[in-house]
């Protein structure tokens, strides 16, 4: 490619630092354009931006209200992780997501006075994931058996369950007597147990374990080494006898899992009741938090952390600036776009055409 | 073959060809000087590709650029072509200094060039894939012209092709002559050959050589660009040899043999015949028995394929690329499973067998494709040995890897393999070609195989890592291991065969004891021609 007298050299070694400074210039680029958007609004700038880190930062309490924003982000960007290292297009997380807290809203309400209180705990976030996982089989199994396209399949796979909830939301799952497509309120027990005071809850803590654990899964563990072996090359990992076809099979079954963890976790922790709104695009959000958190589970929960803290503070730049929150997603966006653009440098330094003069 | 054109030889032979200064000729010769090449650099990132390089090319001579994979000669190539830009130096063309952006500005100047790669349209005609892009007017394609001019081509120098076949109809050596006829057709004074014979059999060889020869007695200047002696001593005028990007020198063909040409082309004295010493065969060790296998279409990609090989020997496999060698690999490997017949290794039938359970079973691949069958360059070196044995002990228990176990053995194997790498963290695709296959060695010689099935084992590795490949196939053949050596290279499979079986459209075409083997009987078979 060639602008000019400049032209692309591709990268030989790519160094840890220049990744850095990719997301650092991507995230500044965002920023710069979301600026111009703060502008059409008639608002200040560099108030606006203000509020926005007063809100997520500014207090105990704020910054822990980010972390609560977070949780979700956490476990969806991870359920990525481990997709896309096997590069597996699992673009179903968002499916996955309510497909737990399906299952973790159908055992509050069924099993709530059968089971004890730590059991009962883990049954919610256990049915979650697996459902999550189940849920993340079909199109594994469309995949394997019919060589499908996973994108696409798991793509219609989140329309197929959120019309199943809206199914059951207004038929047998309503609350009595509401007006809302919601159920009613799941009994005091079925609570994820709270933090300082906060609204912080259990499900932010699994979050970091399910990253720990992600973690030693693909670096330590010979099953990380087929997922990563199958992204990096399939041909070669076909012939050096890695099962293809297993390895998709168990990446779509733990991302699955993960992304039910999240769904479940955001039910008995936050929601305590299923509405169609409970998530606000998480698995889609979790395939920007993979890609900005390099497929790393530690820069996943930085990302998901620095995500969450941009639509906790987006209410308090609201109500101080006027800016309305939908310029937090609309800026999420606008990293996405940065991160892929700023990606080329990492993969490529701009040279200048040497003049023969 | 005698040469019947017109050069003033007898003068230049007396020049110290060997000099690595610029010749310095006679006053006509600087008219009749084509290209002038002078102090040509190209770098990528750390690689310094062409370092100071000059050279030039005569009108009407055939101009080999000689060298190790690695030296530099595609690259000074591309620079040639317009599709690299030199960091510095001038290129010299008629007499012009020439600057070139892109091929375009090469082919309106008259340089044309084929690639290793072809670049046609697989359901166009010859003709049509000659003249897209020449017609600057009109928006019908006016054939019947072209048609005449093509065919006079080719009465001209010889070619016998169909120009009005498709090229998905045509065999490779086919579609190679469309590739010279396109930059012909454009009318090119210089035209650069990469790699042209990689692909083809002796007897194509010999028609290329032909043809090329014929294009230099017409005035046209061709680069021709190889790694291998007996072409570039047969065909060539000049010679130009690039070593790790320097110029070694410039030398006429008569002057100098293949063991100078190797000195300099390598650096140091190169043994051309591997010692085998003579070894009993023993016990079968891989059989294949009607070995079938069909495509979607349902045609045969293998064809009731019949081989055995035995304990310390080694049987080599020729055939022209695309003759089914790579299903055959894959067949063995356990990749393809079979339509029909077995493949029993040691008494074993492996046929309902994973690839990794036969790996178990001590069978071991060097696979053609390196890079895409063999390497996760992406992985650390260390990694990239443990392929395969990743999941099995000692390396991993229960699913956990052992560290120490992982660091230990890559130690080992790169300390055994002479893999020249800093460490075992270091990524593997910073490898040269050489330590990239002997990775690959390391990682399937290095637990004791019992049959190892080598396909290309050699290709695009410098001289000094081929003798390397093939003192180890040696040893392994001494060490008891039977070996099917699939190869394009005649010369390895001359050097290092017991047996020489020959594989044409799927099917073994014949088998000869090395003893009974000629170049000219394999070659005919290699091109479908039953004795």
């Amino acid at each position: 490619m060639k602008i000019g007298s400049f032209y692309l050299e591709k990268r030989t070694h790519v160094r840890w630092y220049i990744q850095g400074l990719s997301i650092l210039i991507a995230l500044l680029g965002a920023f710069g354009v979301g600026a111009l958007l703060i502008k059409t609004t008639g608002a200040n700038v560099g108030e606006a931006y203000a509020a926005l880190f007063k809100g997520a930062f500014g207090s105990r309490n704020a910054f822990l209200e980010t972390l609560v924003q977070s949780t979700p982000l956490i476990l969806t960007g991870l359920a990525m992780v481990v997709a896309f290292r096997a590069r597996v297009w699992n673009i179903g997380a968002e499916g996955q997501f309510f497909a737990g807290a399906m299952a973790a809203a159908w055992v509050s309400m069924s099993l709530h006075d059968t089971l004890p209180y730590p059991l009962l705990l883990a049954a919610v976030l256990g049915s979650a994931m697996v459902a999550g996982a189940c849920w993340s089989l079909i199109a594994a199994y469309c995949k394997i058996r019919f060589n499908a396209n996973i994108i696409i399949v798991t793509v219609m796979m989140n329309y197929i369950i959120l019309f199943l909830l809206s199914y059951l939301l207004s038929n047998t799952w309503r609350e009595p007597g509401s007006y809302f497509m919601q159920t009613a309120r799941f009994e005091r027990i079925t609570y994820l147990p709270r933090f300082f005071s906060s609204r912080l809850h259990l499900g932010f803590f699994n979050a970091l374990i399910a990253a720990a654990l992600v973690y030693l899964i693909v670096w330590k563990t010979s099953l990380g080494y087929s997922i990563r072996a199958v992204g990096v090359n399939p041909v070669a990992s076909q012939f050096k006898g890695i099962q293809i076809k297993r390895t998709i099979l168990t990446v779509m079954l733990i991302s699955g899992a993960l992304a039910g963890l999240a769904g479940g976790g955001e039910i008995a922790g936050l929601q305590h009741r299923l509405r169609l709104d409970i998530s606000t695009g998480y698995g889609y959000t979790g395939i920007i938090i993979a890609l900005l958190g390099r497929l790393n589970p530690v820069g996943v929960a930085l990302a998901a952390i620095f995500f969450g803290a941009l639509v906790n503070g987006s209410t308090h730049m609201q109500i101080f600036t006027g800016v309305p929150v939908a310029l937090v997603q609309s800026l999420q966006g606008i990293v996405l776009i940065f991160l892929l653009m700023s990606d080329v440098l990492t993969r490529y330094r701009i040279r200048r055409m040497p003049h023969a003069d | 073959m005698t040469n019947p054109k017109p050069r003033e030889a007898g003068a230049e032979n007396q020049i110290a060809a060997l000099s690595e200064a610029p010749e310095t000729g006679c006053a006509n010769e600087a008219a009749s000087i084509l290209l002038r090449v002078e102090n040509l650099s190209k770098r990528f990132g750390s690689v310094q590709a062409n370092d100071q390089v000059s050279f030039e090319v005569r009108k009407g001579e055939i101009h080999c650029l000689l060298g190790e994979n690695g030296a530099g000669k595609s690259t000074m190539a591309e620079c040639l072509y317009g599709t690299y830009k030199p960091d510095s130096g001038t290129i010299y063309f008629k007499g012009q200094e020439i600057r070139l952006t892109a091929p375009r500005d090469a082919i309106n100047l008259g340089i044309g060039m084929v690639h290793q790669h072809f670049v046609l349209v697989p359901p166009m005609s010859v003709v049509e894939n000659i003249i897209i892009g020449t017609q600057k007017k009109g928006l019908l394609l006016r054939t019947e012209e072209a048609e005449t001019k093509i065919q006079g081509l080719c009465d001209e120098y010889g070619i016998d092709l169909d120009i009005h076949a498709a090229i998905k109809e045509l065999s490779v050596s086919q579609q190679q002559w469309t590739e010279i006829l396109k930059a012909l057709y454009v009318g090119v004074d210089l035209l650069i050959l990469d790699e042209p014979t990689a692909v083809l059999t002796p007897q194509e060889i010999t028609a290329l050589f032909r043809t090329v020869k014929k294009m230099a007695e017409h005035g046209l200047s061709v680069v021709l660009i190889t790694h291998k002696f007996a072409e570039v001593l047969e065909v060539s005028d000049r010679i130009t040899v690039l070593r790790k990007g320097k110029l070694i020198g410039t030398v006429n063909t008569r002057s100098i043999n293949d063991r100078e040409l190797a000195r300099m082309m390598v650096g140091r004295d190169v043994i051309f015949h591997v010692e085998k010493e003579v070894i009993e065969p023993g016990d079968l060790v891989l059989e294949m028995e009607q070995v079938t296998l069909r495509n979607s279409q349902k045609t045969k990609k293998l064809d009731h394929i019949h081989l055995q090989v035995r304990r310390h020997e080694i049987l080599g496999l020729a055939g022209v690329g695309g003759n089914g060698q790579r299903s055959l690999y894959n067949a063995i490997i356990g990749v393809s499973p079979l339509d029909e017949g077995r493949i029993l290794l040691c008494g074993e039938n492996l046929v309902k067998k994973s690839v990794a359970e036969r790996m178990m079973a001590r069978l071991a691949g060097i696979p053609e494709d390196r890079i895409k069958q063999g390497l996760l360059m992406d992985f650390s070196v260390k990694e990239s040995l443990l392929l395969g044995r990743h999941n099995r002990r000692p390396f991993s228990r229960f699913g956990w890897m052992s560290k120490k176990k992982i660091r230990a053995f890559a130690e080992q194997a790169i300390a055994d393999y002479e893999i020249a790498v800093q460490n075992c963290d270091v990524r593997t695709g910073t490898l040269s070609g050489g330590n990239l296959q002997k990775v690959i060695l390391a990682r399937e010689l290095s637990h004791n195989p019992c049959c190892v099935v080598a396909s290309q084992p050699t290709r695009g590795l410098d001289v000094g890592a081929i003798e390397y490949v093939h003192r180890r196939l040696l040893d392994l053949r001494r060490e008891g291991a039977g070996i099917l050596l699939i190869s394009e290279d005649l010369d390895e499979l001359f050097n290092l065969s017991d047996r020489i079986a020959v594989i044409y459209k799927g099917r073994i075409m014949g088998e000869f004891e090395r003893s009974e083997a000629t170049r000219e009987r394999i070659g005919l078979l290699m091109a479908g021609i039953s004795e």
